[in-house]
């Protein structure tokens, strides 16, 4: 025993220093490597390009959008300065306005909650499927819903706004929302009452989701109460092909 | 000089485990966004941004022949009532606030179903272009969701029995063919949930109603 301790005093510091610094970049390669475990890195060629065009497009698709934000200001201005003084004129930007209000044409900021869904960071057990481990569509489609069902009035994804024809879709590990690229971690706010976490919560379909995405697989599900959220317009086509509006609104409508 | 390489030693392992230490830290908070693409799945994305920017520019386009002629009506102290209105109906038909007609498809929906099923058919319908949706003719909008378990599913406090429809305004083609095409939602449909029957039809005019919803925010403020 005393040999021992003899020998343990007898190690230099720097020796000492140098094991522990190296059993920290173990755990720290072993770690990195684990957390990328679920993701398929790919290499060949011809993505080069692709990648290339994918990032121009994207960019041409947020200037676009910028467009599209600044036409209809300047539309929604032209149309309040005409003729002010006609009673039916005032009455129609005044629905205009609240048109675009509904439609989500308009950002909004209230209180609300920000929810934030990453990729499970847990070793994948062999026999589980990988994607399992991954934030996929389906997760952030159920986060909206929820919220719609709290009591949610706008929501976003990674600032865009959920409208009534929002598609979102799976895209390798990514997702396409309004056809727009977005990445992780997804963000999803949502404007509503002030108690719009405490309805959350207690919802059952929520608790089942926490259970059934979070426990079972670690996805990781994180909340946040800012004081006030911003959901931005949605900067998308409003354009009926197929669908004609009736001349009127009909009585039932709001 | 035995002392200066066992510095150096710290040193290097110090580096390095600055570097995984970051590169540990970054893969907790971002995604690996398109480096993390395959071929097949980057040619996806391409195609889904041409498609969208396509219709932005249609979008664009149109805005800024609204923008002249509003202009030019101004300039001639002249409100185009006509355009007001149609401006109007076109932003209130697309929210749901305004009832819609128009050719589309018709899916017919017989048996237990679940909520979050019968939402992934809505999210595919989105994505084939469907411009009005509606679930046992309830308009759907912003915030309309349906939910419930198989047998027990509503939509707007509505309840939808064991057969309900969901119907669609768009390309009836284009929506069909999504729809029925080998793998696509129906084949999916038949696989996971045996008991239930899912019937598409093409049809020539749908007449879909306005939402009953309130969608005027009542705690969420305009960014004017």
């Amino acid at each position: 025993m005393t040999t021992v301790a003899a020998r343990l005093r007898s190690i230099p510091s720097w020796q000492v220093t140098l094991g522990v610094a190296l059993l920290a970049l173990g755990f720290l390669i072993a770690a990195q490597l684990q957390s990328e475990a679920p993701r398929v890195s790919y290499t060949t060629q011809e993505r080069v390009p692709l990648i290339g065009t994918a990032r121009q497009l994207q960019s041409q698709q947020d200037d676009l959008k910028q467009q599209i934000l600044n036409l209809r200001k300047q539309i929604a201005d032209l149309e309040s300065q005409g003729q002010g003084s006609a009673v039916q004129v005032q009455q129609l930007n005044t629905d205009l306005q609240a048109a675009r209000v509904a439609a989500g044409l308009i950002g909004l900021h209230g209180s609300g909650l920000v929810i934030q869904l990453q990729d499970s960071t847990s070793a994948v057990p062999p026999g589980d499927n990988a994607t399992d481990y991954l934030v996929s569509s389906k997760d952030v489609r159920m986060v909206i819903d929820l919220l719609w069902l709290a009591g949610a009035e706008a929501v976003s994804v990674n600032g865009e706004r959920v409208t009534q024809s929002t598609a979102l879709l799976d895209i390798g590990g990514s997702l396409l929302v309004n056809s727009a690229y977005q990445n992780q971690p997804y963000q999803v706010d949502g404007i509503g009452p002030a108690d719009l976490y405490s309805r959350l919560s207690t919802s059952a379909a929520f608790g089942e989701f926490v259970r059934a995405r979070g426990e079972r697989f670690g996805i990781r599900i994180s909340f946040a109460q800012p004081a006030d959220i911003t959901v931005p317009a949605y900067a998308g086509t409003i354009n009926l092909r197929y669908a004609r509006p009736a001349a009127s609104r009909a009585p039932s409508a709001p | 000089m035995r002392r200066t390489s066992s510095q150096l030693s710290i040193a290097g392992v110090a580096v390095i485990l600055g570097i995984l230490l970051v590169l540990q830290l970054r893969s907790q908070t971002a995604g690996p966004g398109l480096d993390a693409l395959s071929a097949q799945e980057l040619t996806d994305l391409v195609g889904n941004l041409n498609t969208r920017n396509d219709l932005l520019r249609t979008e664009r386009a149109q805005l800024q022949v609204e923008a002249q002629q509003l202009s030019a009506a101004e300039a001639r102290g002249e409100t185009s009532l006509g355009q007001l209105n149609t401006d109007l109906a076109r932003i209130e038909g697309w929210t749901g606030v305004r009832s819609v007609t128009g050719a589309g498809i018709r899916v017919t929906i017989t048996g237990p179903v679940p909520g979050v099923v019968v939402e992934d058919l809505l999210n595919e319908l989105r994505n084939g272009g469907a411009e009005a949706l509606s679930v046992a003719n309830v308009r759907l909008v912003a915030g309309s969701v349906v939910a419930g378990n198989a047998g027990a599913i509503s939509v707007e406090n509505t309840p939808l029995g064991n057969t309900f429809e969901v119907a669609a305004i768009g390309n009836s083609a284009s929506l069909t063919g999504l729809l029925t095409r080998a793998g696509g939602m129906i084949a999916q449909l038949r696989a996971t949930l045996p008991d239930v029957e899912v019937i598409v039809t093409p049809v020539e005019r749908i007449d879909m109603p306005p939402t009953t919803r309130a969608l005027t925010p009542s705690h969420g403020t305009p960014h004017l």
